[in-house]
């Protein structure tokens, strides 16, 4: 028995570590470029965030090397939520962090899916695990990432969007049945402006893919059985310039501690998110984006 | 899966027990419940809850026969209390496992709790105050093939919530007590240890590196001579970087730990001097940085307080950095003498600093490479400070008080993981008197006064409590904290809770109401934030 379990600590010990000499970082290229003839599956990244939190940048990098990584089957949102880290700083302390990036449909999904309220930086992967694994750690992205990159779908995509007018149509690539949604939203990008990164205040921040509005949240279609090559279409008519003082006015009069300083969108940099999630498990199927202007 | 094995076991056990005629057997087991209700305060921010109701509850079985012991934990969170996390949710029956020991060997299988040393590489607990669970689901065997030699080794995963971490974690450890194993009959007492736990995880990163296995151990020492007691630990990490696709994200620096700690102790004196450094040690069940996978455990170098204010402000170890020393001395005042009195008086004397270290822990990848100095003090960030002296003297029969004194500095930035120059550093200065005064047989009163005095934070607060215990069977109690230092006028608030419980036996029932500020609970140097509420608590425990 001593034999034993001499002979059993000494392979432990002899085989549990790896030491990994540098350099550490491979060289890759793009590993699954986009094939543009068929629909691929695609994956949302929601990065709940807020300027005054100090290690939310190295999330917002890490969104960025897995983007860089996966190309266009990665799209990224930022929310920008929760009072201890988004909301504006007094006007004593300008100009520093001045901007209330905060938006009503950023607080309800930190709400329903309880991020903040555990700490920032924090997000969800196609809200994969919903409700109990689906809050996942920056580190946490990649691993489930990859899992869903080996995922196929069962919809298709397309959004055209021209000023004022924003159509998604969705096409179906498989008999199925169930409960699903279509929602549709308005995301900014090269905002500049203050963020905490570490102990640095950073002026100069490019803020990306920060959510600004939600166009719609419906039920896909009023049936829950779909046919291959069915195609959906949804349209919908918008005014930028109301969306934008919806914001203002959110953060002046309901955002705790708003100051009303939400304004200054630049559709230039704008673009639409679409994305389809099963209503019984919060699951995000497939996911698009487009640029506002169709550029 | 898990279900499965749970019925079995408890198929075992009931199977077990009809053929326990001949040997005795024996099932114990204890329950606890806690719910609270949850009212909106809007001045002290506390959140209604929607279920307005919450409740968390355990039972605990254990089954005895000889050298057979199963047992299991059912764990219901219907919903799981406001400052506990979210995802305890529901009722399960997460804990569960059989043991036996033959010959020496003891072979456990499904959970367990186990520990590698002082924790700094391998500690897995419970605390229910905590919210912190991180049992493990595997085997452990544990033997002494000879006189003073203990050897264990485990296998498993660890728990995360109400499932288990991707990590396998293999450990072993065998500690020495020379005196035993080699008969020897010196004064001189010594035990060595060492242990080694390792986790491995799947490398799937694309674009770095990653070892798949990584280890952990650590070396320690214990000397016993009289009243001389030396106790010393030193852990190493290897690299154990997070996985994470950017270079600054990877950290594939090793991490240490070392803590010492020399006591003398004699009749009526004893004087402990202690120190640790820790360097980039956290070490998690799986690569992400996240509290619910921290497998291990550096003791807190300060001392942990009980009385209210004393503990406003507690120190939070700091895995990734930090260095401390702290001195306890212990001194009795002798029977008789001019200080001493009747009865003898009491002096406890603690201080405590720690600070960050050398422009922080350790560090390196392909661009960068740090490794902070060893000790350094002076110039560096400052993460908390105490210095308090406490005095227990009985006065006749019937009073006895306790008088404590204290001077903290508290770094609420980094202690509580704020933006760094949010709040900087609170200083605050502690004074509490602690009389209780036996009425008759039976019947105590009990006062504490406390205040605290600070700028910094949330300002002063006082404290009152009043308790009336009529043992065995009663207790009532009336505290007050007032935030009368508040900077906002609008937060100088009270605090009023009233408390009154009732034990008989083996049952213990206590209803209370009130309201709590937020603030930091810590036990042992592991902390979590509490939000503030207001509402009915009723606990109830009760064992068999």
């Amino acid at each position: 028995m001593k034999n034993i379990i001499t002979l059993f600590s000494l392979i432990l010990i002899i085989t549990s570590c790896d030491i990994v000499e540098g350099p550490y970082e491979i060289n890759t290229e793009n590993v699954t470029p986009t094939d543009t003839n068929t629909y691929v599956k695609k994956i949302l990244i929601e990065d709940f965030t807020g300027h005054t939190c100090q290690n939310c940048p190295s999330a917002a990098r890490e969104l960025e090397a897995i983007h860089s990584l996966y190309g266009d089957r990665i799209i990224g949102m930022a929310l920008h939520v929760s009072k201890s880290f988004a909301r504006p700083y007094p006007i004593s302390q300008a100009p520093k962090y001045q901007y209330d990036f905060r938006t009503k449909w950023g607080k309800e999904w930190d709400d329903l899916f309880g991020i903040s309220e555990m700490g920032l930086p924090a997000g969800m992967i196609n809200r994969i695990g919903y409700p109990s694994e689906h809050r996942l750690g920056k580190d946490e992205w990649l691993a489930r990432v990859i899992t869903e990159l080996e995922k196929e779908t069962d919809f298709g995509i397309n959004i055209s969007a021209n000023e004022g007018v924003i159509t998604v149509n969705t096409e179906i690539l498989n008999n199925i049945n169930g409960d699903y949604n279509l929602v549709v939203c308005i995301i900014e990008s090269n905002i500049i402006n203050w963020q905490k990164d570490g102990s640095e205040d950073v002026e100069n921040y490019e803020h990306n893919h920060a959510l600004r509005a939600l166009l719609s949240n419906e039920n896909l279609s009023t049936s829950s059985n779909y046919t291959i090559s069915d195609e959906i279409e949804k349209i919908i008519n918008y005014d930028l310039a109301s969306l934008e003082q919806f914001n203002i006015d959110y953060s002046e009069n309901i955002a705790e501690l708003g100051n009303g300083d939400a304004g200054g969108w630049d559709s230039s940099n704008m673009s639409v998110i679409a994305y389809i999630y099963d209503n019984t498990n919060k699951e995000i199927l497939q996911v698009e984006e487009a640029h506002l202007l169709n550029k | 899966m898990l279900k499965k094995i749970t019925y079995t076991l408890i198929l075992s056990l009931l199977t077990l027990n009809s053929f326990s005629q001949n040997n005795s057997s024996e099932i114990h087991g204890n329950f606890d419940l806690n719910m609270q209700s949850y009212q909106e305060d809007e001045l002290i921010g506390a959140e209604a809850a929607d279920e307005i109701i919450l409740n968390n509850a355990y039972l605990n079985i254990n089954y005895t026969k000889g050298d057979f012991v199963a047992g299991l934990r059912y764990e219901s969170y219907l919903n799981a209390l406001l400052d506990f996390d979210d995802n305890y949710k529901g009722n399960g029956i997460p804990f569960r496992y059989a043991s036996y020991t033959i010959d020496g060997l003891e072979v456990t299988v499904g959970n367990y709790y186990e520990q590698v040393g002082s924790g700094l590489i391998f500690r897995s607990y419970e605390n229910k105050g905590l919210g912190a669970d991180n049992a493990m689901d595997g085997i452990r065997l544990k033997y002494s093939p000879l006189k003073g030699i203990y050897l264990k080794t485990f296998i498993g995963k660890s728990r995360t919530y109400f499932t288990y971490a991707e990590g396998i974690i293999r450990g072993a450890d065998a500690e020495v007590n020379l005196n035993e194993a080699l008969n020897l009959e010196s004064k001189t007492k010594i035990i060595i240890g060492q242990g080694l736990v390792s986790r491995f995880q799947a490398d799937i990163n694309p674009k770095f590196k990653l070892p798949q296995n990584v280890a952990a151990y650590s070396t320690r020492l214990n000397i016993i001579n009289g009243g001389w007691n030396y106790s010393g630990e030193y852990a190493v990490k290897l690299n154990d970087p997070v996985g994470s696709l950017t270079s600054e994200g990877n950290n594939y620096a090793k991490g240490n730990a070392l803590m010492s700690s020399l006591t003398y102790s004699k009749r009526g004196f004893g004087i402990v001097a202690e120190m640790h450094r820790v360097d980039h040690m956290e070490f998690r069940s799986e690569r992400a940085q996240e509290k619910q996978y921290i497998i291990n455990y550096i003791p807190t170098l300060t001392k942990q307080h009980t009385y209210t204010l004393l503990a406003l402000y507690p120190s939070a170890t700091q895995t990734e950095g930090e260095f401390g020393t702290q001195i306890d001395v212990f001194y009795k005042i002798k029977k008789g003498s001019l200080l001493g009195g009747k009865y003898g008086t009491k002096l406890i004397f603690n201080f405590s600093r720690i600070n960050a270290l050398n422009v922080g822990s350790s560090f390196l990848n392909d661009n960068r490479k740090h490794t902070p100095m060893f000790i350094s003090i002076k110039g560096e960030e400052l993460y908390y400070k105490d210095i308090n002296l406490e005095v227990y003297k009985k006065i006749n029969k019937k009073i006895r008080a306790t008088g404590v004194i204290a001077k903290q500095s508290y770094n609420k930035d980094v202690l509580e993981g704020k933006t760094p120059g949010t709040y900087g550093i609170v200083e605050s200065t502690i004074a509490i008197a602690d009389i209780s005064y036996k009425i008759k047989k039976g019947y105590t009163v009990r006062i504490e006064l406390q205040e605290l005095l600070a700028d910094g934070g949330e300002g002063s607060w006082s404290m009152g409590l009043a308790e009336y215990t009529i043992s065995p069977h009663w207790f009532f109690a009336v505290q007050d904290m007032y935030n009368w230092g508040n900077h906002e006028i609008s937060k100088q608030l009270h605090y009023v809770n009233i408390n009154f419980g009732y034990l008989k036996g083996a049952n213990r029932i206590e209803i209370g109401y009130g309201k709590k500020r937020a603030g930091i609970f810590c036990v042992g140097g592991v902390c979590k934030e509490v939000p503030s509420s207001n509402g009915f608590s009723l606990a109830i425990s009760s064992s068999f």
